[in-house]
């Protein structure tokens, strides 16, 4: 449809609005030489004045030829309206030629005539009507003589009057045919443009249904990969609409038999949703009907990401432990559409961590019960007098003491280490002053310290600095800075054991003047079994426990741990404790 | 009259330990045995004033042999002495709990068992 409305515009205007010069010209130059070939061949006609008609002829042929170049060469066609004026000349000489004003081919003026008053703008009908008075005064011009009576010089005038009045009235009609095309030509361009976009929103809708299709295969893909963790969608009321793979694996049901028909908390103990509800004080929710959804979901709803442990119920009565993650479904307007429950299977990693603490408990008492033997029967051979032992081998058992002492310590070490690492570990908290235990750290430390040759150094501050926590850990984390101090530390230098007081802590710190540590590896200092790299090349021993338990020490009393080392001048590591709130009103 | 006394450890060598502890305290050893069970058997046969049992022993543990005592009205009056080689706190309070009059941990110094053994050698 817009096709053809398009082919019948762009044939008007290039036929009507666009003809060539040498078209419009043409109408004109057939006249001329029909009316010169009926004047020659007509009985009664013949030209009054040859040389004038022959001239007309002449400056018509010009015009003929002007027309032929212009419509060659584009850029001429803006002078195409010099074509008619010349026309009018031509035609007013050859009337001249052919009996002047008793001429038959008066009438061919008009030709010229329409073609300069439909050119666009209303003073070509005043060039046309000029025009014409021109023409119809060459007979005169070419006798060299006014006009004669009122009704030649009427003629004149009146002729080029009517012809002015058509000039006017091809004028309107040529403006308001242009008008016409222009409109029928916006509307083509209009509906074009339409197609247009139509075209290019097909094919952006293409695109984003391509990208829909990707996204869509992907989800089904990763849906379908997830086998080792149950991805289970319900609504609002807990109704299940979505159930992967993996949910199948680890509950049983398939997706065919749970969705639209089982609800999640059937796979919940109703004493698990009981508990929780009761310690959320029974939350409202958005369903009624089921208190213990509305405790599951309770988090999720607020809009938090909640993740805890809960029992699931298989088909067939099995229990298994989970680690589920409950988020929230909203729809486009942010309305709680349902919820989506994520779960692993932690059977494996139960079982893994209750390994590991049975045995270290087991590790940790039979390495003990034969320390016992070896510790005790050293003591009974040192006791015994009725076969006293010589200076040497006092000195061999001496040796041998020393070693299952620091055995013992080490399976104490690790035995505490995994007791922090399971969350057991118990601490025996009264009101402590802390310089009691900065005291007797350094008392305990001066025997080793005195061997190493180094120097120890104490500062106490002035009030006391009491904190609430368990005397014999903070000693033993105290103890453990105090002994690393002086292990790397050489012979010579000072350890500096501070106790500072600040408005709500205390904090110690101990200073020396030992090998440091390497700044990369200041932050792996605090992990287990870590050991720096100056101090296993300068062979200080040790296993790298020390640090974690400090570290585990003062975090369980809710303190921070600090350290600042330079290779080759030193390391200061300080721990921060809040001071007792009943100490700081004092 | 001594006190006398019965050891019941599944470590041979730690049983002789504390053997050889109690004779150095000068009281009366009546027995020596390697599992729980034999170590109830020995208190009803020789009803002693203490029994020094280790806690971790096969058939039964010492938590077990205490409670059995503690139910047994004719040797329920035995001063029992537990040793374990756990150092969590926990279990000395169990011990406790479960009717062990003291709570000895491994290692111990056999000369301050002995001197322990020596000063409360009395009976109650």
């Amino acid at each position: 449809m817009s096709d053809l409305l398009n082919r019948i515009s762009e044939r008007l205007s290039s036929d009507l609005d666009h003809p060539s010069p040498a078209v419009k010209q043409s109408a004109t130059a057939i006249a001329v030489v029909a009316a010169a070939v009926l004047t020659l061949l007509v009985p009664g006609l013949g030209f009054s004045n040859t040389t004038v008609a022959v001239t007309g002829i002449a400056i018509i042929a010009f015009a003929t030829l002007l027309s032929l170049i212009f419509t060659r060469s584009e850029g001429l066609e803006r002078y195409a309206l010099l074509i008619p004026v010349i026309d009018l000349f031509g035609l007013g000489a050859f009337r001249a030629g052919t009996g002047g004003t008793a001429s038959l081919w008066a009438s061919l003026i008009i030709l010229p005539v329409v073609w300069l008053a439909a050119a666009e703008g209303r003073r070509y009908i005043v060039y046309a009507g000029l025009g014409t008075s021109v023409a119809l005064m060459v007979p005169f011009l070419v006798s060299l003589s006014w006009p004669q009576t009122p009704g030649e010089w009427l003629r004149g005038f009146f002729t080029p009057l009517v012809f002015a009045v058509a000039a006017a009235i091809v004028n309107e009609l040529a403006r308001q045919s242009r008008k016409q095309l222009r409109s029928i030509k916006d509307l083509a361009e209009e509906k074009e443009r339409m197609l247009q976009r139509t075209v290019e929103y097909a094919a952006q809708l293409q695109e984003s249904e391509a990208k829909y299709r990707a996204f869509d295969r992907m989800f089904r893909g990763v849906w379908a990969a997830v086998t080792e963790q149950s991805v289970i969608g319900t609504d609002a009321t807990g109704l299940v609409d979505a159930w992967n793979p993996g949910a199948t694996k680890i509950l049983g049901p398939t997706a065919a038999e749970a969705e639209d028909k089982l609800h999640i908390f059937d796979f919940h103990l109703p004493e698990e949703l009981e508990e929780r509800a009761r310690e959320l004080n029974y939350p409202p929710g958005e369903t009624v009907l089921n208190p213990g959804f509305s405790a599951l979901v309770e988090t999720a709803r607020l809009g938090q990401a909640e993740s805890r442990e809960w029992t699931y119920r298989r088909s067939d009565g099995t229990l298994v432990p989970v680690q589920l993650s409950v988020t929230k479904r909203v729809d486009e307007e942010g309305r709680t559409r349902g919820y989506l429950f994520v779960a692993s299977d932690v059977t494996q990693a139960r079982e893994v961590a209750r390994l590991k603490d049975e045995f270290v408990g087991l590790i940790s008492h039979e390495l003990r019960t034969p320390l016992s033997s070896i510790l005790g029967y050293l003591e009974l051979m040192r006791d015994d007098e009725d076969n006293p032992l010589s200076e040497e081998h006092l000195q061999y058992l001496g040796v041998a003491e020393r070693n299952a002492h620091r055995l013992l310590r080490l399976v104490g070490d690790l035995l505490f280490t995994a007791q922090v690492e399971s969350g057991k570990f118990p601490l025996d908290s009264r009101m402590v002053p802390l310089e009691t235990i900065v005291t007797a750290a350094i008392e305990s430390a001066r025997p080793v310290a005195d061997t190493a040759g180094i120097q120890l150094v104490q500062k106490l501050p002035d009030g006391p600095a009491v904190v609430h926590g368990d005397p014999v850990r903070l000693g033993q984390a105290v103890d453990n800075l105090i002994s690393n101090a002086i292990k790397f530390t050489p012979r010579g230098g000072t350890v500096t054991l501070a106790l500072d007081v600040t408005a709500d802590k205390a904090v110690i710190t101990v200073r020396d003047t030992g090998m440091g540590i390497a700044a990369s590896e200041l932050d792996k200092l605090f992990s287990r079994f870590f050991r720096a790299s100056t101090a296993t090349r300068n062979a200080v021993p040790g296993v790298g426990l020390g640090l974690t338990i400090t570290k585990a020490i003062v975090t369980a009393h809710h303190g921070e741990m600090g350290v600042e080392s330079e290779e080759g001048v030193g390391t200061c590591f300080s721990m921060s404790l809040p001071l007792s709130a009943v100490a700081a009103a004092v | 009259m001594n006190t006398t006394v019965i050891v019941a450890d599944d470590d041979q060598d730690i049983r002789s330990l504390v053997s050889i502890a109690v004779g150095k305290a000068g009281l009366d050893l009546l027995a020596s045995v390697g599992d729980g069970a034999l170590a109830l058997a020995a208190i009803q046969k020789y009803q002693p004033d203490l029994a020094i049992l280790d806690v971790s022993m096969p058939e039964m543990t010492g938590l077990e042999v205490c409670r059995a005592v503690r139910g047994d009205s004719a040797i329920g009056d035995v001063r029992i002495l537990l040793l374990s080689a756990s150092v969590d706190e926990q279990s000395q309070s169990i011990g406790i709990e479960a009717g062990a009059d003291y709570f000895l941990a491994k290692p111990f110094s056999p000369r301050e068992l002995a001197s322990w053994l020596s000063v409360g050698k009395e009976p109650r």
